[in-house]
């Protein structure tokens, strides 16, 4: 037995190797640290970030180049959600770097382990098989139930750990079942190779169903069954070219339909079983993103995760969830579009339906921005299910701008609270014009944006993805994700109500260290900024799915 | 005859997997689980794969399970607790259950009309602990070093929630108690003497 | 020369953003933003120097592409040619002095930062405005300025009128920004592009669909409809009849913003606008008729408001509607260069006599009623001075810079009457006419300002002396031009090929072609004057101003005795034709009683009934929804098996 040839070309996976390494030596280097130099792990960690995308920008790939023996691969899109994925847990880090001290959970561990769920973001969004696209999830999301679950004094923390890890393990069981159903029809991992048989399979599928339609129209006439035979090209490959074979040998019509029979009949089950485990898949990845009705772990878990690791959450996962999303349904499963379209539409518009109404009613704004993220999720779909690589640019646009939103969001939440303090109902927003207007300027911004108000990123963000299903045709979609956007306003509104019109009940003075404040600041000025220069991030989208 | 061992063996599968989530004790289910094991493993056996059925035994019911129980003899748990509802959930449940049954059973009851896949009967000339060794180290090297990395995750996840500051032990420290003062032990509360009314 | 250009514009926006931010002090605030001004006014000279002597060819490039929607793409970009680069140095070089001009009259107003802030603001939207180099930041700059504008004309916002004023200003010329953005539109649909050069290079080659159905069955020229919708736009902004009504009232705010964006550039905007698109509108005999007529009516009618006003402030800005009207004119008579010589002339000694009205108020303490004036020659001997040379050059007094400019409107619309363009002949005599009317109500202001009794109260008497120096100082600097730039530059802008490449003229309707002359500039400069005293308008501005002095210095007695005479026309004047009193009963009652209809029917019935009964519904079901989430570990893995169970069902069963 010979040994595989090797294509391992290491030289790509440079910055995932960086990472990796850099986090086991922290977490060494943390367990030798006396108390007060704890702070040097947190400088470490996010050197290692800054390091991580400096590699990342400098190996920019042109192409598509595949290593690992095809099981990794490096594409100008990876490569830019990657950057996000880096940045926003850079800013993420800073956020919660004094509220987790505050709690007396500010260890090295938690660091490591979010550096641990970076790499796994990373190998998510640089998969290029079924088995690395789960590995990559798992080490995510293992290392999410660590950082919910480190806030040992809260009960609720404990809860909402075990409940992420309890429905992440079913999640992860149907994605798995659903890849090993792929597997069995296609025999392959490999998701080139999967696209390529899935393709023949979808192809194989449609001339099936062209012909048996034929069959029962015609019933005995002849000629015209073998006349589809000449209509089906024999370099089609396949179970079509089989059919064409038997149908331009055979002249008796029954005979012919006999002999192709047993071939149709396989081809429409192969097609069903790839259908049965794209629905499986699908689950694992809406389940990551929290599309309706995979959702109902986001409420709880983001609630009672300490706002730190909510914010970790909400942010950068996301973006790789977009990245396996693009993996499994776009590098592998473009043959089967017809059939995850319709499957996405349903999703989305539970997602935009149950995110935006359910949030109404909240009056913790942690959860608030827990059904918000469902809502967001709904839109971020859209751009997807087009099809078409403006639409996938679109969603890429979204979730990128969701990603920086949410960040402000719960970046402003981790702000108002103090030790002993969660800041986490909507009545403590009270007043915050009173209490310090810069700070209530910045949430008016996110909040706007969130609600897709002009001149914010988010309006761009909504009004992007809507167009490209404009584009695809889906007009009744698209007023279906207005009228939505317009009930979801009410929420986001609702706190710059409060924010300005309401009087403080609490006149605490809002402290916070330089780093957080010109970091927040940054971010809803980006927000801001991106709002009126909007190419600018739609540029780098577009160019990062090839389309100029 | 292997038909026969195969659906013997399935048969007790199936039992013993829904005596786990049926019965009222959780040791016994634990031990159950242990049988599910087992027969998969035997099933396993039966497809020549065998590095597979070893490792199930040796990992899940060597360690894992033992693990498991030795846990659940520990804790005392209040096994009425957990299965109130039970009886009032079942009809729905089992009505889900049914029709996800069904579904699987009218997609996956065509399963044997397809092919074999290749890649599934490439290894059988070799045996499979030896395929596995040829390509878990070369072809396969990615996905093994994430999975080195997930346990490690595994490892450093298990320490950072069970360790705890050292609050339990109980030790002396000589010299605060020398150094104590009236002050830190008693506190004197002045209050006005009580009148009757 | 691309940095450059950036620097021009962002140095105010800068500036702005610095002084109106971070409010450190007074003394900072006006450094900064004169600063930055100057800077622009530096640069924007070099620019000049550049494109007109230095042979730079025309910069037009974009510099960033804002957003891309289907195949129309909103872009940021520059065009500098010979017209930008006049429009440029007028815009910085007034602003600036202006900027100079405030740090006296603002001196004691608490709203100091602020003031300099949107003034250098208006100066970034003025500047993208000229230099845009396509229609939607063209639109932008239009915008910008109108938004400045509303700010500052309500700057004093604890004053009623004042914020009536703004109101009117921002809803008056909503109408017109209503047309212009649809003249866009129909640009954007006949051409397919934004870019200057692409529809003036289209519209050139004939290239586009002629006609425009608007309504089903009417075929429209879609040249004539594009540029009356254009010009309507700049009706607006340029107060033309009868969208003029705002800018009287826009007198409210500060003097030196009645100067700077009231008299010198904003209102020009609507000029310069309809200059740069003369590749359109010379394709469309039936709008530039339009324009002409409209051009007519606002010189006319509106100067002879200005014999009835007594606020000093007033008067200028009535004048100010006439002479935007003489522009008008000329640009319907397709004197587009003629039209913009006027412009630039009418920026230098409006903006003086503003300025100097502006040094009579701070003298009298913010009294601006003529009436309680007079003599003040003796006080302010730099103020009267420059005042004079303001008037002489805005009644056209042979050699000022008005003379130049207003006479070659004249001969433009004597050549458009000759040409037998539509509405040319009452162009011609209402342009005529208004010389008279001019100088009339020119020396009438100036004789009850500075000639004749002292009028004014004791108080006020004794505390008159010459304002500041950074008061004179702009006056006197503005004097200057006021004086000269008619002679230098009417040679070049007029006769010769300064607007070549930025303004087109169709060989016929060129005003000026016969008189390309070969002789030295001098003696053509001389030669005009000449040919200018044996014209009428000559002798009708001598006439106004012997009526003037007869009548205020003479026989200050007179002029009331007549209004007894002539009571019901005066009362029209002083009614100002009754515009405000119909578009307050008619647009603003009008509206108010369909709204409070639609109130009462809508708002009351079906927003109150039914949308607020859907928020109700939604409320209600959200409260309701919210309890699937109960917490229970095992629903929720309930909740993702029966989700299973459906999209297995629905999609692969099915």
């Amino acid at each position: 037995m010979e040994i595989a040839t090797l294509n391992l070309n290491m030289l790509g996976l440079l910055p995932e190797i960086v990472l990796l390494t850099m986090a086991c030596l922290i977490l060494v280097i943390d367990a030798y640290l006396p108390k007060h130099q704890r702070y040097l792990t947190y400088q470490l960690t996010q050197g290692t970030l800054i390091g991580t995308a400096l590699l990342i920008f400098a190996s920019f790939p042109e192409q598509r180049v595949l290593a690992m023996n095809d099981m990794f691969i490096s594409d100008p899109m990876g490569a830019v959600l990657k950057l996000f994925i880096v940045l926003m847990v850079f800013f993420a880090f800073i956020y919660s770097r004094e509220y987790l001290r505050d709690r007396n959970i500010l260890k090295g561990e938690y660091f490591v382990l979010g550096l641990f769920a970076v790499l796994g973001m990373m190998i998510m969004v640089s998969a290029h098989s079924l088995l690395t696209v789960y590995l990559g999830l798992e080490l995510l999301s293992l290392s999410l139930y660590t950082m919910i679950a480190m806030h040992h004094k809260s009960q609720t923390a404990s809860e909402a750990a075990m409940k992420y890890f309890v429905l992440g393990a079913i999640a992860s069981g149907m994605l798995l079942y659903g890849m090993s159903m792929l597997y069995g029809v296609t025999g392959t991992l490999d998701l080139t190779r999967l696209a390529q048989t899935i393709n023949q399979i979808a192809n194989d599928h449609t001339v099936s169903v062209a012909i048996l339609e034929k069959i029962s129209e015609i019933k005995n006439d002849n000629i015209a069954v073998i006349a589809i035979g000449q209509q089906i090209t024999e370099n089609a490959g396949g179970a079509t070219a089989a059919i064409a074979q038997i149908l331009s040998e055979n002249t008796d019509n029954t005979a012919a339909i006999a002999a192709i029979k047993p071939i149709i009949d396989q081809t429409m089950q192969s097609y069903t079983i790839l259908l049965f485990g794209l629905v499986f898949v699908i689950i694992g990845v809406a389940f990551k993103l929290g599309a309706v009705p995979f959702h109902v772990w986001i409420p709880d878990v983001y609630q009672g995760a300490p706002t730190a690791v909510t914010l970790f959450i909400a942010s950068a996962p996301k973006i790789a969830a977009f990245a396996m999303l693009m993996r499994l349904l776009v590098d592998g499963l473009q043959g089967l579009q017809v059939d995850w379209q319709n499957i996405l539409i349903l999703l989305s518009i539970l997602s935009m339906a149950t995110g935006n109404i359910i949030a109404i009613a909240q009056t913790n704004i942690k959860r608030m921005l827990a059904y918000s993220t469902i809502a967001h999720v709904g839109y971020l779909m859209l751009g997807v299910l087009t099809g078409t690589q403006e639409g996938y640019a679109a969603s890429m646009f979204y979730v990128v701008v969701y990603a920086l939103m949410t960040l402000g969001a719960f970046g402003m939440i981790i702000l108002l609270s103090r030790a002993g303090f969660e800041a986490d109902q909507l009545d403590d927003f009270k007043g915050l014009n009173e209490r310090n207007s810069w700070y209530a300027a910045l949430m008016l911004i996110v909040m706007l944006s969130m609600a897709g108000m002009p001149p914010m990123i988010g309006f761009w963000a909504k009004w992007s993805v809507l167009a490209q299903v404009i584009d695809a045709g889906f007009i009744w979609l698209a007023i279906v994700a207005v009228m939505f956007a317009i009930i979801g306003a009410f929420y986001y509104l609702r706190i710059i109500k409060l924010m300005y019109f309401e009087k403080a009940e609490d006149k605490t003075p809002i402290e916070a260290n330089i780093d957080m404040r010109i970091a927040l600041s940054a971010n809803a000025l980006i927000i801001l900024l991106l709002g009126i220069m909007p190419q600018t991030l739609m540029v780098v989208c577009l160019g990062a799915l090839g389309v100029s | 005859m292997i038909k026969i061992t195969f659906y013997l063996f399935a048969l007790i599968l199936i039992f013993a997997a829904s005596r786990v989530i049926t019965v009222k004790n959780p040791v016994h289910a634990a031990l159950f689980l242990v049988l599910a094991f087992f027969s998969s493993a035997a099933i396993w056996l039966l497809l020549q794969a065998e590095f597979l059925a070893i490792a199930l035994i040796l990992v899940y019911v060597g360690a894992v399970m033992v693990l498991f129980l030795f846990v659940l003899m520990m804790l005392d748990i209040n096994v009425n607790s957990l299965r109130e509802g039970f009886v009032r959930h079942f009809p729905i449940a089992a009505f889900v259950g049914a029709v996800i049954l069904l579904e699987i059973i009218l997609v996956i009851g065509a399963w044997h009309k397809l092919p074999t896949p290749e890649a599934a009967t490439a290894l059988a000339a070799v045996p499979n602990t030896q395929a596995l060794g040829m390509v878990l180290y070369t072809e396969y090297v990615y996905p093994f070093e994430i999975a080195a990395a997930i346990l490690l995750v595994a490892m450093i996840a298990a320490i950072a929630l069970t360790m705890r500051p050292h609050t339990r032990a109980k030790y002396q420290k000589p010299e605060e108690q020398v150094s104590v003062r009236r002050e830190d032990r008693i506190k004197i509360v002045k209050m006005p003497s009580e009148t009757k009314d | 020369m691309q940095n450059v250009a950036l620097i021009i514009v962002l140095a105010p926006l800068v500036g702005a953003i610095i002084a109106g931010l971070f409010p450190v002090s007074r003394r900072f605030a006006h450094r900064v933003t004169i600063s930055a001004v100057g800077l622009s006014f530096f640069l924007s000279l070099y620019v000049f120097y550049q494109i007109v002597f230095g042979g730079h060819e025309i910069f037009n490039e974009t510099l960033y592409t804002w957003l891309v929607a289907g195949n129309i793409s909103l872009e940021i970009g520059f065009m500098i040619d010979s017209l930008t680069a006049l429009m440029m140095v007028v815009v910085t070089f007034v602003s600036w002095m202006v900027h100079i001009y405030t740090i006296g009259y603002m001196r004691d107003d608490p709203g100091y930062q602020r003031f300099f802030s949107y003034i250098n603001l208006f100066t970034f939207s003025m500047l993208m405005l000229v230099m845009s180099n396509n229609f939607v930041q063209l639109f932008f700059g239009w915008e910008a300025v109108g938004l400045v504008s509303y700010l500052l004309i309500g700057f004093w916002y604890t004053r009623e009128t004042a914020i009536y004023a703004n109101l009117k200003a921002f809803l008056v010329n909503r109408v017109g920004d209503f047309g212009f953005i649809l003249g866009i539109a129909a640009v954007l649909m006949t051409f397919n592009s934004l870019s200057y050069t692409e529809v003036f290079g289209l519209a050139q080659a004939g290239n586009y669909e002629q006609t425009i159905s608007i309504f089903s069955g009417t075929e429209w020229s879609a040249m004539t409809v594009i540029c009356i919708l254009l010009f309507i736009g700049a009706m607006g902004k340029s107060a033309q009849f009868p969208l003029h009504v705002w800018l009287p009232d826009s007198m409210e705010g500060p003097t030196p913003i009645s100067a700077l964006i009231h008299a010198a550039t904003m209102v020009t905007a609507g000029i310069f606008m309809v200059a740069r698109m003369s590749p359109l509108f010379e394709l469309s005999e039936t709008a530039l008729s339009f324009v002409l007529v409209i051009g007519a009516i606002t010189a006319f009618f509106m100067g002879i408001l200005a014999i009835v006003q007594n606020d000093i402030k007033r008067v200028v800005a009535y004048s100010t509607l006439s002479q935007l009207g003489y522009m008008t004119v000329a640009l319907g008579a397709s004197a587009y260069a003629a039209g913009i010589f006027h412009l630039m002339t009418h920026a230098f000694f409006k903006a003086l006599l503003f300025l100097g009205a502006g040094s009579v108020i701070i003298a009298m303490h913010h009294e601006q009623d003529m009436r309680k004036m007079g003599g003040l020659k003796k006080y302010l001997p730099i103020t009267y001075w420059t005042m004079l040379i303001g008037s002489l050059a805005l009644i056209g007094f042979p050699g000022f810079a008005g003379f130049f400019s207003k006479d070659a409107i004249i001969e433009a619309a004597h050549h458009a009457y000759e040409a037998e363009r539509a509405g040319a002949f009452f162009a011609y005599y209402a342009v005529l006419l208004g010389v008279f009317i001019t100088a009339l109500y020119t020396f009438r202001m100036f004789f009850l300002t500075f000639h004749g009794k002292e009028r004014m109260d004791e108080h006020t008497r004794e505390h008159l002396h010459e304002t500041p120096s950074v008061v004179t100082g702009p006056l006197i600097a503005l004097a200057i031009p006021s004086i000269f730039i008619g002679m230098f530059t009417i040679s070049p802008l007029l006769f010769g090929h300064y607007f070549d490449g930025a303004i087109f003229v169709e060989a016929a309707h060129n005003a000026f072609a016969g008189h390309e002359s070969h002789s030295s500039v001098a003696w053509m400069i001389i030669s005009f004057i000449g040919h200018g005293l044996l014209q009428p308008p000559f002798w009708l501005a001598l006439f106004g101003f012997g009526t003037a002095y007869y009548f205020y210095m003479i026989r200050p007695d007179l002029p009331g005795e007549i209004v007894k005479n002539i009571e019901v026309p005066y009362k029209i004047l002083l009614d100002k034709y009754g515009f405000d009193r119909f578009n307050d009963w008619f647009f603003a009652g009008g509206a108010r009683r369909v709204g409070d209809k639609f109130w009462k029917m809508g708002d009351i019935k079906t927003i109150d009934g039914l949308i607020n009964g859907t928020a109700n519904t939604i409320g209600w079901f959200s409260s309701v929804a919210r309890n699937v989430q109960t917490g229970m570990l095992y629903h929720y893995a309930f909740a993702m098996i029966i989700g299973l169970a459906v999209l297995l069902g629905t999609f692969v069963i099915l």
